[in-house]
């Protein structure tokens, strides 16, 4: 049994196809690398399995079930079991590190006491103990995607999409949200990275997809950065 | 649930705080849409009441020749009583007309001068009719001039009569259209400037809303607040209006009162208070509702 598995998936926008007959799978607990230039669409696919967006042609499988024939309410179960990491963080601007995090196991609808002891450890688990009444606004790039790391991690996800996590970070806070990734993707939770960068993927040495002119070039199982 | 409600009311109120010139701007619209529906219920009870005044002071007097008898006078009192269009009969005798118009005319001693020299009463008896609807009035008129006792009558001004109560129609029916047509156009203008400020709001928290939704937050679980802190707008707007009302009533008040003695605005208001408020209260939430749940559904289909 796949976690994730696209059959055959096109994607076009306006008659311009960006995403050409793309197939792969991805077991659960596995990390794995998608690479390409930017505008090769790995955004698109990351969205596509959010359905945030719906595929041209295709079928794209979560837990072997059909993404496509998702009611609005299973898109809601289907968001809460996949985290998603940003680029640009996409935190709650009104709300302080803790309420991100809290929010995020309250839509979940855990309860009142289970929030007030998990989310300040998740906080303490990012670094950020001392940071949790601060609003995003009061935090470095690189603390705002800890929190974000948090946030997910208290959703309980089966699976994590990082887009260009460390897009925004210098190096050291670009090793410190990678090496928080491998932590997570250690005890088991599966991890799509899209990134262009290049030093990143190449220190991992996990499976590496690599995308160009809309297809799929290379599958590696300890794949490198070769575009 | 009363974790759900305790999330629900803790993130608006959070809300409504944190974004504060945002709460302040929605607010303050919404006080300006009360304030315009506060007005229009007072304008309502002053152009209905100016109507009912008008009427009030309509009535069709028959004079009768100076021969006639009292008792035929009241036997066609009597016959008129049964007509379904009229409300009151009242007959004024010689006398009584005589001493109407004396008290009426006390300030002018030329005409209680030319009363002495004529040496006897000159006046008419007549039947002061009052009609159950202005709009019998005319028809009334017809009917006492194709009647039995037509011959019994003065030279009868009712074409003149007629002219005042054609008018009065004219002028009340003008208050009562024209009063429904500012109800109208005000509440269809403080419905928008309300929907419009609320929209905007939610335009500006448009990011959060999708951020929720990646979250995985159902569509209700985000809704709730949003329409919560509508409702709290609305009530608090209510609350301001009402006071900001308040004095305005006291000073516009007499100023009415001197053009029409009959209308106070003032005692309207203080006995209508709550009537006023509530409407306020009810108008003020469920705008802030309505044009919450409308403004949010195209952000939420992400």
């Amino acid at each position: 049994m796949s976690l994730v598995y696209f059959k055959n998936v096109s994607k076009a926008y306006n008659g311009s196809l960006i995403l050409d007959n793309i197939t792969f799978k991805i077991d659960p607990g596995e990390f794995v690398s998608l690479v390409g230039r930017s505008g090769v669409g790995k955004t698109t696919l990351l969205k596509m399995l959010l359905k945030e967006e719906s595929p041209t042609k295709g079928r794209i499988f979560f837990d072997d079930k059909d993404v496509n024939k998702f009611t609005n309410q299973d898109i809601t179960f289907l968001r809460r079991k996949i985290g998603m990491v940003f680029q640009d963080f996409k935190l709650l601007t009104q709300k302080t590190a803790y309420e991100n995090v809290a929010f995020a196991m309250e839509v979940a609808g855990y309860p009142e006491k289970m929030i007030e002891k998990d989310a300040p450890e998740l906080l303490k688990l990012v670094n950020l103990e001392g940071r949790a009444n601060n609003f995003p606004y009061q935090l470095s790039a690189g603390e705002k995607q800890r929190v974000v790391i948090a946030r997910v991690l208290a959703q309980r996800p089966e699976l994590i999409l990082a887009d260009e996590p460390t897009g925004d970070l210098d190096p050291i806070n670009t090793w410190d949200i990678i090496k928080l990734l491998t932590k997570i993707n250690e005890l088991g939770t599966a991890i799509i990275l899209a990134t262009h960068n290049k030093e990143v993927i190449n220190t991992l040495g996990r499976r590496v997809i690599s995308l160009d002119d809309g297809k799929i070039i290379r599958d590696e199982e300890e794949g490198r950065y070769l575009i | 649930m009363l974790v759900i409600l305790k999330r629900v009311f803790r993130t608006a109120w959070q809300g409504l705080i944190r974004n504060s010139w945002l709460s302040i701007a929605c607010i303050t619209m919404l006080v300006i849409s009360l304030m315009i529906l506060g007005a229009i219920l007072i304008f309502n009870n002053v152009s209905n009441e100016l109507v009912g005044i008008l009427e009030e002071k309509m009535d069709i007097s028959i004079y009768f020749k100076r021969e006639v008898p009292e008792e035929d006078i009241l036997k066609i009192r009597d016959e008129l009583i049964g007509n379904e269009k009229i409300a009151k009969i009242e007959y004024i005798s010689q006398e009584e007309a005589l001493l109407m118009f004396e008290e009426r005319s006390s300030r002018n001693p030329a005409i209680a001068r030319a009363l002495e020299e004529l040496g006897e009463n000159p006046l008419a008896a007549f039947l002061s009719i009052k009609a159950k609807d202005t709009a019998y009035y005319t028809s009334i008129i017809d009917e006492v001039n194709e009647s039995a006792f037509k011959d019994k009558l003065m030279t009868v001004d009712l074409a003149e009569n007629q002219r005042v109560i054609e008018r009065i129609n004219a002028l009340s029916t003008g208050i009562k259209l024209g009063s429904i047509l500012m109800i109208i156009v005000a509440a269809i203008l403080s419905v928008l400037i309300s929907f419009n400020t609320i929209r905007m709001a939610i335009y500006s928290l448009r990011g959060e809303i999708e951020i929720m939704k990646l979250v995985g937050a159902s569509n209700w679980f985000i809704r709730g607040p949003f329409l919560l802190e509508g409702a709290l707008y609305g009530l608090f707007a209510s609350f301001i209006a009402a006071i900001v009302l308040m004095p305005l009533v006291v000073w516009i008040s007499p100023k009415v009162q001197s053009f029409i003695s009959e209308i106070s605005i003032n005692s309207y208001f203080w006995s209508n208070f709550w009537f006023i408020f509530g409407t306020q209260i009810i108008f003020g939430v469920a705008l802030g509702i309505i044009a919450g749940f409308w403004a949010m559904n195209r952000y939420l289909k992400v």
